[in-house]
């Protein structure tokens, strides 16, 4: 049956239908988000049962393996999270909150489908989904300072989107030209035989700008302060962690359309990983606005992930989608906090979490946790992934790339731990306590357990991503 | 060279033509002073552009351009500049990236991307893959593309829901304003 391998899709657009039709009856906030949430937690035991599916779809436009399905169940995750501790929405008013999360939902579906497409016109379709819904999403909040910021962001936000839509339309048009095809299954070996040909490395690079744009690698970063400011702070924390998921995912599918050893790909990624890992941690060292802050560390990870990329091997990959999972789970931390200390729904400056051990100790240890597992600092996920992420890349032999990264993880150690400092070395000074509820506990739990899970015991995470990025190769 | 009197000959001179609207469309489309004046500038350009689909042997393609393009956009265009009364003739301040530095930068990639072109040995197209008629199209659209059909209309949804949310939210606001 084949239908059976649609499934997880299937119930997001039922999902999306029963949204739609609250969305007519005006149903309140608080019913579609408690419904959305639901159906949000029942898409995550859907995409586990349908992670051993394999098939294909749609003339084989649409491809259902391994690789696919751990993405979407990892987006499927993603989504739930968000939905089940941005509970109250505060930062959007209540008569739109329904299409609020007709959109969200939208932007899931389009991001299960984009990891899923194998051929490039499904695939820029998919992308241009997730990509609409993420743009309404930004200006759909309160107008709160009176200067519009969050309509400034949702016009960069989409001006740089289109900018990095054509270029990868115009990388895509090569590789067609070259090849004649649009078939990701005869494109990688095609482009194996031309990859030293100026045209492909042209072509492969603009499709990846397309890319490079969702996961704000520099120099396609421009939109990450100002996006991640403006926009309110559940929406920042669904933009900063789920679409770049599936941004890792694509990376992977096209970097592997380059034939091993390419040395013009190489130098291209480490140039953008470098760039990106020194911007991100140096201008992130001066911020106020802790959103922000936490825009110009994912603008460094981004660059961390591209050392996975960097080797052009099962391997290598592997370890990004290790990496790129650990950095959902930490970034998800990091907001679930900044979620619930904030009251009205506004920004929450670096200040503002002051004497928060005394305010409510839970959140400041679990963004004690996040902060740590960001700085890459043992036993949490962050200290396992880079570790093996720097290891494989000296093992290729990117000794400079490597050393490069090393510095700027000592860099970025200061300003995570001085938010740590602020939250625990200083007196609360009759700031208000931040009451959290149980269904925020419990996820932060079980965030924290598998951050802690996935660095101390790495190896069976690492062998599920290394068979699924051997589906693809 | 094809003698310019024969069937090949003026129809390459139609060509280049239509190239040329195309190109003059979109210059005029960027740097012009007034908004309207640029919709007008885009509409001749997606006339060129319909031109270039008709000599690639889609006609129905070309049909659709002229339809969609130039006859709904641009009007939706015109009508929002007509409703919105945009401030016009305000020139930002000078940026480094314009001026010399960005001709010069054009001109670069340019030559870039015209040496890529003309140096790359492209797998020939077919001079016809299908006779580009509603009926191969509508086939294609219900078997090969089919996914992608039913994606858009997805994609579409997203756009009116969205633009009918953002634009009430705008309209509440000048309410409680005044």
């Amino acid at each position: 049956m084949k239908t059976v391998l649609f499934i997880p899709e299937l119930f997001l657009l039922f999902s999306c239908l029963v949204i739609f039709t609250m969305c007519i009856n005006s149903s309140k906030g608080s019913k579609a988000r408690n419904v959305t949430a639901v159906l949000a937690v029942i898409n995550v035991f859907i995409n586990l049962f349908c992670l051993k599916l394999n098939g294909d779809l749609f003339f084989a436009a649409y491809h259902v393996d391994l690789f696919s399905q751990i993405f979407k169940l990892l987006i499927g995750i993603g989504f739930a999270v968000v939905l089940l501790f941005g509970k109250e929405l505060k930062g959007i008013r209540d008569e739109v909150r329904p299409e609020y999360y007709l959109f969200l939902t939208l932007s899931v579906l389009g991001l299960v489908m984009l990891v899923s497409s194998t051929e490039l016109l499904t695939l820029f379709v998919a992308l241009e989904l997730s990509s609409y819904s993420l743009y309404l999403l930004v200006p759909m909040r309160n107008d709160e300072t009176g200067d519009r910021s969050q309509m400034e962001a949702g016009i960069k936000y989409i001006l740089f989107g289109v900018v990095a839509t054509g270029v990868m339309l115009f990388g895509m048009s090569y590789l067609f030209g070259l090849t004649g095809t649009t078939y990701l299954s005869e494109l990688v070996p095609a482009m194996h035989n031309l990859s030293s040909t100026p045209a492909a490395i042209v072509g492969l690079a603009m499709v990846m700008g397309g890319f490079f744009f969702k996961l704000g690698v520099a120099p396609f970063h421009f939109w990450v302060p100002d996006v991640y400011e403006g926009s309110s702070n559940e929406t920042t924390a669904f933009i900063a962690s789920v679409p770049k998921i599936a941004a890792v995912a694509l990376l992977i599918r096209i970097t592997s359309m380059a034939a091993p050893g390419n040395s013009t790909i190489v130098t291209l990624l480490t140039i953008l990983s470098i760039a990106s890992m020194f911007y991100g941690n140096l201008i992130a060292l001066v911020q106020k606005d802790i959103k922000r802050m936490l825009g110009f560390s994912g603008i460094a990870h981004a660059g961390y992930v591209l050392l996975g990329l960097v080797t052009l091997k099962g391997t290598g990959y592997a370890t990004a989608m290790y990496y790129i999972i650990g950095y959902m789970l930490m970034n998800l931390a990091c907001f679930l906090v900044i979620c619930s200390v904030s009251r009205n729904g506004e920004n929450v400056a670096i200040d503002d979490l002051t004497g928060l051990h005394k305010r409510a100790p839970f959140l400041a240890v679990t963004l004690l946790i996040g902060m740590f597992a960001l700085a890459g600092i043992p036993p949490f996920v962050g200290f396992m992934g880079k570790f093996m992420l720097l290891a494989g890349a000296l093992k290729e032999g990117y000794l400079t790339l490597v050393i490069l990264a090393a510095l700027n993880t000592a860099i970025s150690i200061y300003y995570y731990l001085s938010v740590v400092r602020i939250s625990f070395c200083t007196d609360s000074e009759d700031r208000p306590a931040v009451e959290v509820d149980t269904i925020t506990k419990v996820v932060s739990c079980a965030l924290l357990v598998f951050i802690i899970i996935m660095g101390v015991v790495p190896a069976k995470i690492v062998a599920m991503t290394e068979a699924a990025v051997k589906v693809i190769m | 060279m094809v003698p310019l009197f024969t069937a090949e000959g003026l129809t390459s001179v139609v060509f280049m033509a239509m190239i040329g609207v195309t190109v003059v469309g979109a210059i005029i489309a960027t740097n012009t002073e007034r908004l309207i004046r640029a919709v007008a500038g885009l509409a001749i350009c997606f006339i060129g552009v319909a031109a270039l689909y008709y000599f690639l042997q889609s006609p129905f393609v070309a049909v659709m351009e002229m339809l969609i393009y130039v006859g709904a956009v641009c009007v939706t265009i015109v009508f929002a500049v007509m409703l919105a009364d945009p401030e016009e003739g305000q020139h930002g301040k000078g940026n480094i990236l314009a001026g010399p530095f960005s001709i010069g930068l054009g001109v670069i990639l340019f030559w870039g991307l015209a040496a890529l072109a003309l140096k790359t040995e492209w797998t020939p197209a077919a001079s016809v893959i299908n006779n580009g008629s509603v009926v191969e199209i509508g086939k294609s659209l219900l078997t090969t593309y089919s996914m992608v059909f039913e994606l858009i209309s997805l994609v579409l949804l997203v756009a009116i829901i969205g633009s009918l949310v953002l634009a009430r939210a705008g309209r509440t606001r000048t309410e409680t304003e005044s």
